[in-house]
């Protein structure tokens, strides 16, 4: 079952075509990677989705409801919510109180503070949950970003590079949580760099480059694709394989 | 119990104090007038501190509660007390208006809009002669003393009524921010782009507290002209008297905590009385002068106000008094 349908979606700013043109679908309790080269249009595919950046045209169906011209406090109420890729947590505040504000979308704040606790659990910080924000280390702050955005109990999750800066321990445990959120009923969708990683905890990979959908397909099939290697390596090694 | 003491000393002190003083005095008079602009600086306060935009136009909505209540009383012969409402209603339209072109804008540009819109409305105010009587002012009229009409003979009620408000406003500044708002507004203040995405409405959020905080300061628009029985607009619409005044208070004492509006009224307007009244026979200005100098002095010994030095007063106490 299709949980969200992106049709023909182009933005432009000023000389710069970031997305040109993209289409793809996401069934439910998939988990789907995007990948591609620096400034692919990978960010702005996600900000776009999310309400934050209009497109120029083209549409986006969340669970068969179109999401044009919604803000992203709409966007997140019907049940899609992103995490940043700079990490953006409201660093003044405790981690506790981050993740609160979030459940404050569907509960008071005492019912909130309660589904803060679980989704910090679920993330591994419960013991931190008092320290400010902005007093943590970068991988923690990745996770207490995961963790606000559990909180406001999507439907689908977007992750903008939640890997980044972490090591191989860390990185497993994301992967596992993907997994079994994913085997909650949550359907994923991955920017990474960490190749070995998205290759492994995808079900489906979409490539971008220059803005453009260059392939879409199960992790296997993309690896393969002479298009997806040029795009990364260059006419260049493709030569030299030959 | 370690957070209600303080607060609890306040009002008792504050209840208290009136009585010993001269009811015909002049202390009575700035006690009074501390009390209110400790509630004028908590209202600010909502926006200032907790929204963290610095509103330098919040003369606007008080005027707009001084000027509603003191004409229809004059004209239509109503109570200020209904007038104070009708002022609030105003003062809240007011704030709704302003809000949605400055609401997006940050830091000094939402100032200066918002210092622009404070001064609109005293152009309008001195010009709209057959309404507000122009820059000759208005008087409010007598009327036989009775706490229906808001008339009293003495000072006292007026300095009760000012701690009313003041404890009303804080209550309602404390309630806001520790409630889903306070968590909202923090949000906004720190990031507005992951605010949204976590479904908070930025719009209708800052909508909201910038019409609690204009219909509350328009309210104590209200008690402040029954208290000066005579205004005109350069006092209630002024950006020194009032707008400047009130930001000042609020981030002196401590911009976004309760404390602090309290803190900063009890220390700048008895000082500036004082300056005045020490200094104003020796030399023009030099009073202003002196006072400014002394705030200098303590902005920058405490930058973030005067509550963070109690504070850390009070952690150095209490690990002294630790066994």
């Amino acid at each position: 079952m299709t949980i969200l349908d992106v049709r023909a979606v182009s933005r432009r700013f000023g000389g710069l075509q970031a997305l040109s043109n993209v289409t793809f679908s996401v069934s439910q309790g998939e988990i789907v990677g995007v990948i591609g080269p620096n400034g692919a249009g990978k960010t702005t595919l996600f900000s776009t989705l999310m309400g934050l950046i209009r497109p120029d045209s083209g549409s986006v169906m969340l669970e068969g409801k179109p999401l044009a011209g919604l803000k992203p406090h709409k966007v997140a109420a019907l049940g899609m919510t992103k995490t940043f890729q700079n990490v953006a947590l409201f660093a003044e505040s405790s981690v506790l109180d981050n993740v609160l504000t979030a459940g404050l979308l569907r509960h008071g704040v005492e019912a909130a503070r309660g589904e803060a606790l679980k989704c910090l659990d679920r993330v591994g910080l419960r013991e931190v949950a008092h320290k400010l924000a902005g007093d943590l280390s970068f991988p923690e702050r990745a996770r207490v970003e995961l963790a606000r955005a559990l909180c406001t109990a999507p439907r689908v999750l977007l992750l903008d590079e939640v890997m980044a800066a972490l090591n191989h321990a860390e990185m497993a445990e994301i992967m596992r949580l993907m997994r079994s959120l994913r085997d909650d009923g949550v359907t994923l969708m991955v920017v990474e760099h960490h190749m070995r990683a998205i290759m492994n905890v995808c079900d489906r990979i979409i490539v971008l480059n220059f803005g453009r959908l260059l392939a879409d397909g199960t992790p296997r099939q993309v690896a393969s694709d002479p298009a997806v290697i040029e795009a990364y390596l260059g006419r260049s090694a493709e030569k030299i394989r030959q | 119990m370690k957070g209600r003491s303080a607060p609890c000393l306040f009002i008792v002190a504050a209840v208290l104090v009136p009585l010993l003083l001269d009811p015909r005095g002049y202390w009575i008079r700035v006690l009074t007038i501390t009390l209110l602009f400790a509630a004028m600086a908590q209202a600010w306060n909502i926006v200032g501190g907790l929204a963290n935009q610095i509103s330098l136009g919040h003369a606007a909505f008080f005027g707009i509660g001084a000027y509603t209540s003191t004409v229809l009383l004059l004209k239509f012969g109503i109570s200020p007390w209904l007038g104070m409402f009708a002022g609030g209603a105003l003062g809240g339209l007011a704030a709704f208006v302003i809000a949605i072109p400055t609401m997006r804008l940050q830091g000094h540009y939402f100032a200066l809009a918002t210092l622009a819109f404070g001064e609109v409305m005293r152009v309008i105010a001195n010009v709209w002669t057959s309404l507000t009587g122009g820059p000759g002012g208005l008087s409010v009229p007598f009327v036989p003393p009775s706490f229906l009409a808001y008339s009293f003979k003495l000072l006292r009620p007026h300095a009760y009524i000012a701690l009313a408000a003041l404890i009303v406003v804080t209550v309602i500044f404390q309630a806001i921010r520790r409630g889903a708002m306070g968590y909202r507004l923090r949000a906004i203040r720190q990031n507005a782009d992951a605010a949204e995405v976590i479904g908070i409405d930025t719009t209708r959020v800052k909508l909201f507290a910038a019409v609690i905080s204009g219909a509350l300061m328009a309210m104590l628009g209200t008690l402040y002209a029954q208290v000066a029985v005579f205004f005109d607009p350069d006092t209630v619409f002024g950006i020194a008297s009032i707008s400047i005044r009130v930001a000042l208070i609020a981030i002196i004492g401590g911009v976004g905590t309760a404390a602090g509006p309290i803190l900063g009224a009890f220390f700048i307007i008895p000082l500036e009385e004082i300056m005045n009244g020490l200094l104003s026979s020796r030399a023009a200005g030099l009073s202003q002068l002196v006072f400014g100098v002394i705030l200098i002095a303590v902005i920058l010994w405490q930058p973030r106000g005067f509550i963070t030095a109690l504070n850390s007063l009070r952690a150095r106490l209490s690990r002294k008094g630790a066994p």
